[in-house]
C-alpha cells in the first residue's frame, strides 16, 4: 500500500499537493473525509486518461483509510455543465451515462470502491439550489470574490455567462464546497481559491486540492511541443478525448485497438530531459496504478523511481507501456482490443 | 620590478570596463531580442534531439516563426536555408561560424542556397568591379564553402551575375513591395556616396528575391525556409516576410547569431580590417602573429587575473576559441576563475587554428575542381511562362 505522503510526492503523478496535514486538518469535523475528482467529456469517447483521476482518488482514499481514517472517494460526471456547452445538449446526456457506466465498469474491474454522482441528479434540487443561492449572495457582496468567479471564466466567453449570471461557475462551486480534497488536472485555482474562501467565512473544513500532471497528446513528434508554448504546465484536457481536436492521439477505452495504440507510443516524442513532457510516461503511470488495483498493492510499482535513475528508458519504456496498458487497461475493457483493425 | 604608483588601480579599472562592455553587449542582445519581438532559442534547445554547438553555447541565440522549420525538420519535409555571402574577400573564421550552422541544418534536412552576392559587393564599393568580386568569388569563396563539406546534392550556390534569373525574380518581388517600405527600411540616402540604383535594387529586390527563390515551383514551390542572421538584419527579413506573404509563399522564419569579436577587440571580425580577422587562407605564420597579438578579455598583470578571472564575453580568443573548437563551455568557467591565463590560451587558439588552416586549405585545393557539382543552374521559367 502506498501511503498517503509517499503518494502526495511521487513526482510523475502529483505535479502539486497539500501536505499530509493539511489534508487530515479535515478529518473529524464533518464527517468522513471526502476525496473527489469531476469531469465533464466529449462526443469522441473515453480517454484513458480520466483514469488517473479515478485510480487517484481510489489511492488517496485507500491511503486515509489504512491509516484509520474514514474517508470515501467520489466521482462526479458533470453532465449538466457538458450539455450546457454543447450544441446536442440532449446527446450529452446520454454520453454522461456512459460515461458513468465507465466509472462503474472502473469499479467492477478494479475494485476502487468509487462513489459516481451524475450532475443532473442534484443541481435541479431545492437543496442545492438554495445553497447556490447563498454563495451567490455571498460572492455579490463581496468585491474580490465575484473578481475571481468572472476569472474562473475564458474571457472569450465571460460576457455571455455574466449574461447567465455566471451559473456554471457557481454550479461547480456549489458543488465542491463540502469536500475535503479535490483532486483534478493542473490548472488555475480559480474554483477552488473561491471555495476556500468561503469555507472559511462559514467554518468549514477547508477544501485542499490536489494537481496531477498534465495530459499529453501521443504520436507527436518534439516539433509539436516545441511549437506549443505552456504545453509543460497544462498539456491537454485529460478527459475530453477531442481536446484540441487531438482525438486520434488519444487512447480511447472500448475503441483504440492495439496496433493503432502501439503505434502512438512508438511515435510520442520522449525527451531526454526528464523535466520536459513524457506522454508515454504518463499513460504508463496510469497503467502501473491499474496494475496496483489488481494486483492488491495499491502501489506504483517504482516506475517512476525507475524512469529517474534511468533503468527504464527509451525504447525499453516504450515497450513497457505498450505490454502494461494492453494488459492492465484496455484488454480488460476490450475483448477485442488485441485484435480489432 | 615593483609595478609604478597607480598601475594596479588602472589595471582593475580596465577589468571593470571590460565587464562594463560584456554587460552592454549582453544587454544588447536582450533588448534586441525584445524589440524585435524575437524568441530565445532555449525552447528549441531543450525540445531538439540533438541542438547545434553553437546552439548549446548561445552562439545562436534567438529565432522568429521558427516552428514551421521545426515541423519540417521533425517529420523529414522539403526545408530551406538561405545564407548569402559578400565576395569581398576570402573567408574567415567568422564566416565558418555560421556555415558550421549550415552544416548543421543541412545534416537536419535542410536545402542550404548560398547566393554569392558579388552584385552587391560592386554597387555598395566593397570591390572595384563585378569581374573582380567575381573573380573572388569562384577563386576563393566557393572553393572554401565547399571544403567544409556540404553535401552536393543538397547545396546550391550561385554567383548573382551568372544566375540572372535572379534578377527577373527580383523584378517579380519588387512589385510586391513599395518604394516606401523599402526607404523605410533602408534608409537610402539620395546624396549619400555609395547610394545608387544599383544598391536600392539590391537590397530590395534581390535581396528578397533570394530568400525567397527556394519556393519558386522549380524549386519545389512554397516551403518552410530559414535565414540565419546578424540581430540587425531583423528589419530586412521583416520585409522578406512581407514580400513572401503577398506572393502566397511561407513567410521565411530567421535564426540569429551573435557576431565574433575580432582580434583587434574593434567590433566584429571583418574582412575590411584584416588584423581583426584570421582568414582561410592565412599562413600557420599569419595566424599565428595575429592570434598572439590579439586583444584579449584578461588583464595585464598575472596575480590580477588569477584572483579576479578575465571576461571572456568580449575576448576574441575566447570567441574563436568557443566557437571553432571547445566542445563545452567549460573555458568559460576557465576564464572567469582565472584558472587559465591569456598566454596558455593563446598557445592553445594558435594550435588549433593551425591545424584547422592546414586542413581546410588542404580541402580546398580539392574543392576547386569540384565546384560545377555545388553550382544552381536551374531556369527560372515559372514567372515567364
Amino acid at each position: 500500500m502506498m501511503d498517503l505522503e509517499t503518494l502526495l510526492h511521487e513526482k510523475t503523478l502529483v505535479r502539486e499537493a497539500p501536505t499530509r496535514s493539511d489534508i487530515l486538518s479535515g478529518v473529524g469535523k464533518s464527517g468522513p473525509l471526502s476525496v473527489f475528482y469531476g469531469e465533464t467529456f466529449d462526443e469522441f469517447g473515453h480517454p484513458i486518461d480520466s483514469l488517473k483521476y479515478y485510480f487517484g482518488v481510489a489511492y488517496i482514499t485507500k491511503a486515509l483509510l489504512a491509516e484509520g481514517i474514514d474517508a470515501n472517494g467520489t466521482i462526479l460526471i458533470a453532465d449538466t455543465a457538458a450539455q450546457r456547452n454543447a450544441e446536442n445538449g440532449s446527446d450529452m446526456l446520454r454520453r454522461g451515462r456512459e460515461r458513468f457506466g465507465l466509472v462503474e465498469e472502473v469499479n467492477g474491474v478494479y475494485g476502487t470502491g468509487l462513489e459516481v454522482m451524475r450532475m443532473s441528479d442534484f443541481v435541479g434540487t431545492e437543496a442545492f439550489v438554495q445553497r447556490r443561492q447563498e454563495i451567490i449572495a455571498m460572492c455579490e457582496s463581496d468585491d474580490s470574490l465575484m473578481d475571481l468567479v468572472r476569472l474562473s471564466v475564458p474571457e472569450s466567453r465571460r460576457a455571455e455567462e455574466e449574461k447567465k449570471g455566471f451559473l456554471y461557475s457557481f454550479d461547480e462551486i456549489t458543488t465542491i464546497m463540502d469536500v475535503h480534497v479535490k483532486v483534478g488536472p493542473p490548472r488555475e485555482d480559480v474554483y477552488d481559491r473561491i471555495a476556500r474562501s468561503i469555507a472559511k467565512f462559514k467554518g468549514l473544513p477547508p477544501l485542499t486540492s490536489v494537481y496531477f500532471t498534465p495530459t499529453f497528446p501521443l504520436g507527436m513528434d518534439w516539433s509539436y511541443f516545441f511549437a506549443h508554448e505552456g504545453i509543460e504546465d497544462h498539456g491537454i484536457t485529460a478527459y475530453k478525448a477531442g481536446s484540441k481536436r487531438l482525438q486520434r492521439n488519444r487512447i480511447l477505452i472500448g475503441r483504440s485497438s492495439r496496433s493503432h495504440v502501439d503505434a502512438l507510443i512508438d511515435q510520442s516524442f520522449m525527451p531526454s530531459d526528464p523535466s520536459l513532457p513524457n506522454p508515454v510516461l504518463d499513460v504508463g503511470v496510469i497503467a502501473q496504478m491499474a496494475k496496483g488495483c489488481i494486483d492488491g498493492s495499491w502501489s506504483m510499482d517504482g516506475l517512476g523511481r525507475k524512469y529517474r535513475t534511468g533503468e527504464l528508458r527509451g525504447d525499453a519504456l516504450r515497450s513497457y507501456v505498450k505490454d502494461s496498458v494492453a494488459q492492465n487497461i484496455m484488454e480488460r475493457f476490450d475483448d477485442a482490443y488485441a485484435t480489432r483493425v | 620590478m615593483p609595478t609604478p604608483p597607480g598601475f594596479e588601480a588602472a589595471v582593475h579599472e580596465e577589468f571593470e570596463r571590460k565587464r562594463a562592455l560584456a554587460n552592454r553587449e549582453e544587454d544588447y542582445y536582450a533588448e534586441k531580442t525584445d524589440a524585435f519581438g524575437l524568441k530565445s532559442l532555449d525552447r528549441f534547445v531543450r525540445y531538439h534531439p540533438d541542438p547545434s554547438a553553437l546552439m548549446h553555447k548561445g552562439v545562436s541565440f534567438a529565432h522568429n516563426d521558427l516552428e514551421g522549420v521545426a515541423n519540417a525538420m521533425a517529420k523529414g519535409n522539403p526545408w530551406a536555408v538561405i545564407s548569402g555571402l559578400n565576395p569581398s574577400g576570402p573567408l574567415h573564421l567568422g564566416h565558418k561560424a555560421v556555415f558550421d550552422e549550415l552544416l548543421w541544418m543541412q545534416a537536419n534536412g535542410a536545402d542550404i542556397y548560398i547566393p554569392i552576392t558579388n552584385d552587391e559587393s560592386y554597387v555598395v564599393g566593397k570591390s572595384g568591379s563585378l569581374a573582380d568580386s567575381r573573380r573572388i568569388a569562384y577563386e576563393q569563396v566557393i572553393p572554401s564553402i565547399i571544403a567544409f563539406g556540404f553535401d552536393a546534392a543538397k547545396t546550391h550556390i550561385y554567383v548573382d551575375s551568372d544566375y540572372p534569373d535572379i534578377y527577373n525574380a527580383a523584378m517579380d518581388v519588387s512589385a510586391k513591395l513599395t518604394l516606401n517600405k523599402a526607404f523605410g527600411v533602408f534608409g537610402f540616402d539620395k546624396k549619400e556616396e555609395g547610394e545608387n540604383p544599383g544598391t536600392m535594387f539590391y537590397r530590395a529586390a534581390v535581396q528578397i528575391a533570394q530568400i525567397l527563390l527556394p519556393q519558386y515551383a522549380e524549386f519545389g514551390g512554397p516551403k518552410p525556409t530559414l535565414v540565419p542572421v546578424g540581430i540587425d538584419q531583423h528589419p530586412y527579413i521583416l520585409l522578406a516576410r512581407d514580400v513572401a506573404e503577398r506572393k502566397g509563399f511561407i513567410p521565411p522564419a530567421e535564426m540569429t547569431l551573435k557576431f565574433m569579436w575580432g582580434l583587434d577587440g574593434k567590433g566584429k571580425m571583418s574582412a575590411s580590417r584584416p588584423n581583426s580577422a584570421v582568414f582561410l587562407t592565412d599562413s600557420a605564420d599569419a595566424a599565428r602573429k595575429k592570434i598572439k597579438g590579439a586583444y584579449t578579455g584578461g588583464s595585464v598583470l598575472r596575480a590580477h587575473q588569477e584572483i579576479h578571472g578575465g571576461v571572456p564575453q568580449i575576448c576574441p580568443v575566447y570567441s574563436l576559441r568557443s566557437y571553432h573548437f571547445e566542445k563545452d563551455t567549460s573555458l568559460k568557467d576557465e576564464c572567469e576563475t582565472g584558472r587559465i591565463l591569456c598566454g596558455p590560451c593563446k598557445t592553445r587558439a594558435i594550435e588549433d587554428v593551425v591545424q584547422y588552416l592546414e586542413e581546410h586549405q588542404r580541402r580546398r585545393d580539392i574543392a576547386r575542381g569540384r565546384i560545377d557539382e555545388y553550382l544552381l543552374r536551374t531556369p527560372l521559367r515559372s514567372i515567364l511562362e
